[in-house]
């Protein structure tokens, strides 16, 4: 029986229902540090998500830059403004079940979105086939990021083949973009009087 | 339960990513802190990354996005650190501003 | 020094002044004096590389032959008189066939025409068309001609080709003989002159100009900037239209450039375009010009519908070493080797019978459609003249003209028309006295080197496409025209106009030469009036320069205050009388006014008629009053005593850069013409033998047209040895004694005093006021084309106001009503109501949205949720989708 059950399966259901029970842990809980406790969990799970549809390097980012950076960031951020009216800010009933409604509906559309195409919805019958070698390491990402794909080396199109069908301007983009968006963070945090004199009754 | 755990196919990652972004719209649209809207924006990002990475994964189908997809979620991870710190850095702002962290009382856009 | 070098270099001697143009144009006022630099190089570079032209020619092709004067004895082409009798020669008829009532009855051409043709066929042959073949080889040939003389061929080419329309090219082409780089130097020399002369008398253009003949409303004289670029900008582009058009090597191309030169002048006459009087001159200048250009047009229309071509000289377009039938030029086509003779060209025998080929046409097509075949145009075209060689169309008929002959003589008067234009011929001469309201330089420009000189040289370019009919016509307008402007000038005041009714008289004398035959004399004229004429016109323009007006009865004495001016202006007058010590040696104008009186008085001999006569005559009085005028003219401004004692107290000597040009054309005038002694090395090379050179091939011999029975002398006729006692020592000694009794009279008149010009006026008070207005031209003119038109005009503006304006003004009215009630109705009540409605509407919608925008963020997001859910439901309602592949 045990034999019959398919370690990936297997594994999928577990990172799936922790990532979903934990999901959901952040949604309902109404303390910001518990909530954000959650959040690393499910987020963690999730890249156990990505280890197992064979995305290994985009995995491990996501517990590097989000569990270890950005949740740190969030951290911060709770205990920057933890002031003890705000750690449980409740929300009302009425807005509760009006968001559950819409939000239940918006699942529904998806779920039957997700299931509704034949492609998605077939086994993948040569799964076993597929030939886990050096190529699905982290290099042809970095290679990718470089500007030359490893991976369509057969490309016969001499556009592409020449060199261009990497991602090395979007990571140039990008790359200057968190620049900019540090500059830009920096900047708006910092503390200005004219602001404080504008506060709500003060 | 085997023949499920058998045929794990993008659906099955679709509807785990449709979770994470509909509990992530939810965390927006209840919670007051506005650090918890922030962590809500994380969950959508999540749930659209978990797509991706379906869609790009080898093991799920024939043809796939390959490459495209992981680059494409990794792209989504950096720009969310990114907004991130946007995003933190704007509800300090509107600490320093409004000396609260409930985003109900930031309503100056009201019409 | 290859003679393939000259198109180059008369190119860039046409393009160096449209540089200095451009250069002129862009730079405007920056350059300030450098104006006169740029153009001052221009045409002194233009100059040299005329020179360098004539030079190369030179040594290609030197002249032997002398062609005037007293010793005849190597006569060149003196063919067509091998009877030495003296008696009436036979005339060549336009076609051998054809024997005139007149013609002697000593058989066809004399044995010595015949070889004197074919040698000089041999020599045409050798040197092909681009002639890079040196001169040929004098052939000795039986009789007296001895030494062939070495005449180059003309250069005819193109540098680029506009475009083809079927079977005509039009090209920008060249053609080039003597004729050409002599025009080439003498105008770049004159044009040098006066540019550098310019720069003294347009100094007062450097800065602003109060006009003191230009008075404004508020009563003050106009002041304006100065104009000194402009007016050399002007003179340069002027150069460039004249050196274009001598150079031309087809008839459309010299119309461009005729036009160009028309619309120079235009500017140059109109300088001072704020008086009223110099803007009416231009005016004037133009539209009488235009007068003759539209005969032109209709000449030029003629040409191309018989010959289809416009080209001067058989170009070799394809450059296969042949002259095809569609690259023959008009020359070729109408005077076709090897005799030269006149020949009515296909097109225009075919062009006269179209009912005919029209008939033909159709029943050849006819009878190829009954074969099965068809017949290309080619083909047509080799039947009908395989038809018209038949049936005899190009031959005469008894003694009626052959089929065509009409469109020739149309297509040559109709040139002629634009020569007489430019040129200012009776009855088109008006426009050039007043063109006198330009600045002397123009006038000197205008009168002696360029504009005139351009129909001249025309007719003389265009020669050989003349029938005797139009030289007819060409021969009694010059006749007019000499004597006429002749006595009109003995009665002006103004110093410049006096010139300019001379220079229509010369012009005049030019047109009778050309008209009775005397092609080499017309244009020998043509080069010599030019210096003297330039001369005479920038002493003038010293002289009203030194005191400041135009009338010579204010004038007198000036000899002792400018004498560079007034002794070079001797020389000038005395050029233009034609004064020599008979057979031994004299001014310029001696030489070329002798062989046109000369050629005149021949042909008076060979014609008992009363044309002959005329011609004669009123050409040996207009040499007399000729002198006489001139010579009033000098001792009115510089002899005698001072008129006007302020004017003289003021007059001083020009500057230098004025003067030094006066003294070079004066050089010049006196001895262009002359002749090496005939001992002297290079006897060969004068301006005779180097017209003779270009001496178009059949312009020569003698001539007798269809519809008149006149007979044109051969031109050597007059000038071969046996002929010196009979015709060159009457001529001579009538020319100079007659040129010295005009001057003696003048002297009489104006010098000594001993007749007082008073009382003549007073003696033959209608015959003074007929000359003083001009014979009446002007108010002919006037009564017969100005105040009908005005009248014509009136009308048209009466009908104008009452009728279409009334008409226009109902209109106008009527939409203006129906705007108004549009306005009312339509705009205010439908489209305001409705944009109104809309606007409501939308406002509406707004503050009823209004109520959504609560600001709240959580709020927002739920909106967003419920618009992409809505979305959703809507597409999958409406929508077939196929998404992701699916069906």
């Amino acid at each position: 029986m045990l034999a019959a059950i398919d370690l990936h399966g297997f594994l999928f259901v577990l990172f799936a229902l922790t990532a979903c029970v934990f999901a959901a842990g952040v949604l309902f809980s109404s303390n910001i540090v518990r909530m954000a406790f959650n959040l690393v969990l499910s987020l963690g799970s999730s890249a156990g998500l990505f280890f197992l549809a064979g995305a290994e390097f985009v995995g491990a980012m996501q517990l590097m830059i989000y569990v270890g950076g950005t949740l740190v960031l969030l951290v911060f951020g709770v205990m920057l403004t933890a002031q003890h009216r705000f750690l449980e800010m409740r929300t009302n009933a009425g807005e509760w079940v009006l968001s559950l409604l819409v939000g239940g509906a918006l699942l529904m559309v998806l779920l039957q979105a997700a299931f509704s195409v034949s492609q998605w919805n077939t086994p993948y019958a040569q799964r076993d086939q597929v030939e886990i070698d050096e190529s699905k390491s982290a290099t042809p990402i970095a290679a990718a990021l470089t500007g030359v794909r490893v991976d369509k080396l057969e490309e016969t199109n001499p556009r592409l083949r020449a060199g261009k069908s990497g991602y090395l301007m979007p990571f140039v983009i990008v790359s200057m973009h968190l620049l900019v968006v540090l500059v830009g963070a920096a900047y708006l945090a910092r503390p200005r009087m004219a602001v404080r004199q504008m506060r709500r009754g003060g | 339960m085997a023949g499920l755990l058998a045929t794990i196919t993008v659906s099955h990652y679709l509807a785990v990513g449709a979770f994470f972004f509909v509990t992530g719209v939810l965390c927006m649209a209840t919670k007051r802190n506005a650090l918890g809207v922030l962590m809500g924006i994380e969950l959508v990002l999540n749930g659209a990354n978990l797509n991706f990475i379906a869609f790009g994964s080898q093991y799920l189908r024939e043809e796939t996005l390959g490459l495209d997809g992981q680059l494409i979620a990794l792209f989504v991870i950096i720009l969310a650190a990114a907004e991130a710190a946007v995003a933190l850095a704007i509800a300090l702002s509107f600490y320093n501003a409004h000396s609260t962290i409930d985003v109900d009382q930031g309503d100056e856009l009201k019409g | 020094m290859d003679t393939s070098l000259l198109p180059i270099l008369l190119g860039l001697a046409v393009l160096l002044p449209l540089g200095s143009f451009w250069v002129i144009l862009l730079a405007g006022n920056r350059l300030g004096k450098q104006a006169a630099t740029v153009a001052v190089g221009a045409i002194v570079g233009a100059g040299v590389l005329s020179f360098w032209s004539l030079a190369i020619w030179l040594v290609h092709y030197y002249p032997t032959e002398s062609g005037h004067g007293t010793e005849h004895h190597d006569g060149g082409l003196e063919h067509g008189h091998s009877d030495s009798d003296g008696h009436s020669p036979e005339p060549h008829a336009l076609r051998s066939g054809h024997a005139p009532a007149r013609a002697a009855a000593d058989g066809v051409s004399g044995p010595d025409t015949l070889t004197a043709d074919l040698t000089q066929l041999v020599s045409l042959a050798t040197d092909d068309a681009h002639g890079v073949a040196g001169p040929s080889p004098a052939e000795p040939t039986d009789g007296e001609s001895a030494p062939q003389e070495a005449r180059g061929p003309p250069f005819a080419g193109d540098y680029y080709t506009l475009g083809l329309f079927g079977r005509m090219r039009l090209t920008i082409g060249y053609y080039i003989d003597t004729l050409t780089v002599l025009m080439f130097c003498m105008v770049t020399l004159i044009a040098s002159c006066i540019h550098f002369y310019a720069i003294g008398y347009m100094h007062e253009e450097l800065h602003d100009v109060t006009d003191h003949e230009v008075t404004l409303s508020s009563g003050r004289h106009l002041t304006r900037p100065g104009r000194f670029h402009r007016f050399f900008q002007y003179l340069s582009l002027f150069c460039f239209s004249m050196l274009g058009l001598v150079l031309a090597g087809n008839i459309a191309m010299v119309f461009v450039f005729w036009e160009l030169v028309g619309i120079c002048s235009y500017f140059l006459i109109g300088f001072y375009i704020e008086r009223k009087s110099a803007t009416n001159a231009a005016n004037k200048a133009f539209i009488v010009n235009r007068v003759g250009d539209f005969g032109m047009i209709i000449g030029l229309m003629a040409l191309w519908t018989g010959l289809g071509t416009f080209s001067f000289g058989s170009v070799d377009a394809n450059s296969n070493g042949t002259i095809e039938a569609d690259e023959q030029g008009m020359f070729e086509l109408v005077r076709p080797g090897p005799d030269h003779h006149y020949r009515v060209p296909l097109g225009m025998a075919l062009a006269e019978s179209r009912k005919e080929v029209a008939t033909l046409v159709q029943s050849w097509n006819a009878e190829a459609a009954r074969s099965g075949k068809r017949l290309d145009k080619e083909e047509l075209h080799q039947r009908l003249a395989r038809h018209a060689e038949q049936a005899g169309w190009l031959e005469p008929q008894g003694d009626k003209a052959p089929r065509g002959y009409w469109w020739l003589i149309i297509g040559g008067v109709g040139i002629f028309c634009g020569c007489v234009g430019k040129s200012a011929q009776f009855p088109l001469h008006v426009w050039l006295p007043d063109a006198m309201e330009g600045p002397t330089p123009v006038s000197a420009l205008v009168h002696s080197a360029t504009m005139v000189a351009a129909g001249v040289y025309l007719v003389g370019r265009f020669y050989p496409m003349f029938t005797p009919e139009v030289l007819w016509v060409i021969a009694v307008v010059g006749c007019i025209t000499l004597f006429m402007a002749a006595t009109i000038a003995i009665t002006a005041t103004d110093i410049k106009r006096v010139l300019a009714y001379s220079t229509i008289s010369q012009l005049g004398y030019m047109m009778l030469s050309l008209g009775v035959g005397g092609w080499a004399a017309g244009l020998m004229h043509l080069v010599t009036h030019a210096f003297f004429k330039s001369l005479l016109f920038m002493c003038s323009g010293s002289v009203i320069h030194a005191v400041h007006t135009n009338d010579m009865m204010e004038m007198g004495g000036l000899r002792k205050k400018m004498p560079y001016t007034a002794y070079t202006m001797l020389v000038g007058c005395l050029a233009i009388a034609g004064v020599s010590i008979p057979f031994v040696v004299g001014f310029s104008g001696y030489y070329s006014k002798d062989r046109i009186l000369e050629q005149a008085f021949v042909f008076m001999q060979q014609n008992h008629s009363v044309w002959g006569a005329l011609f004669f005559y009123a050409a040996l009085g207009g040499a007399a009053i000729t002198a006489f005028y001139m010579f009033r003219l000098w001792f009115l401004t510089f002899a005698g005593k001072p008129r006007n004692q302020h004017r003289y107290d003021h007059a001083h000597e020009s500057p230098k850069v004025m003067y030094v040009p006066l003294i070079i054309l004066a050089v010049f005038a006196t001895g262009v013409a002359w002749k090496p002694f005939s001992w002297l090395p290079g006897s060969g090379l004068h301006l005779a033998a180097l017209l003779e050179q270009a001496r178009p091939a059949g312009v020569h011999g003698d001539l007798t047209g269809y519809w008149t029975r006149l007979v044109w002398p051969d031109e050597h006729f007059a000038h071969a040895p046996e002929q010196f006692y009979s015709v060159v020592v009457p001529v001579t000694l009538l020319a100079t004694g007659t040129a010295l009794s005009g001057i003696s009279l003048a002297a009489v008149m104006y010098l000594w005093g001993w007749l007082s010009p008073g009382d003549v006026r007073r003696r033959f008070p209608r015959v003074y006021a007929f000359l003083w207005n001009k014979w009446y031209f002007d108010e002919l003119y006037g009564f017969l084309f100005v105040r009908p038109t005005l009248g014509v005009a009136r009308l048209v503006a009466l009908f104008d106001r009452r009728w279409i304006d009334w008409v226009v003004d109902g209109c106008a009215s009527l939409t203006r009503a129906f705007a108004n009630a549009w306005e009312k109705i339509v705009d205010r009540g439908v489209v305001d109501g409705l944009a109104n409605l809309f606007a409501g509407w939308v406002w509406s919608i707004g503050v009823w949205f209004h109520r959504l925008e609560t600001g709240r963020l959580r709020q927002y997001v739920l909106y967003l949720i419920v618009g992409f859910l809505a979305l959703f439901v809507l597409v999958s309602l409406f929508w077939s989708t196929t998404l992701a592949g699916g069906p």
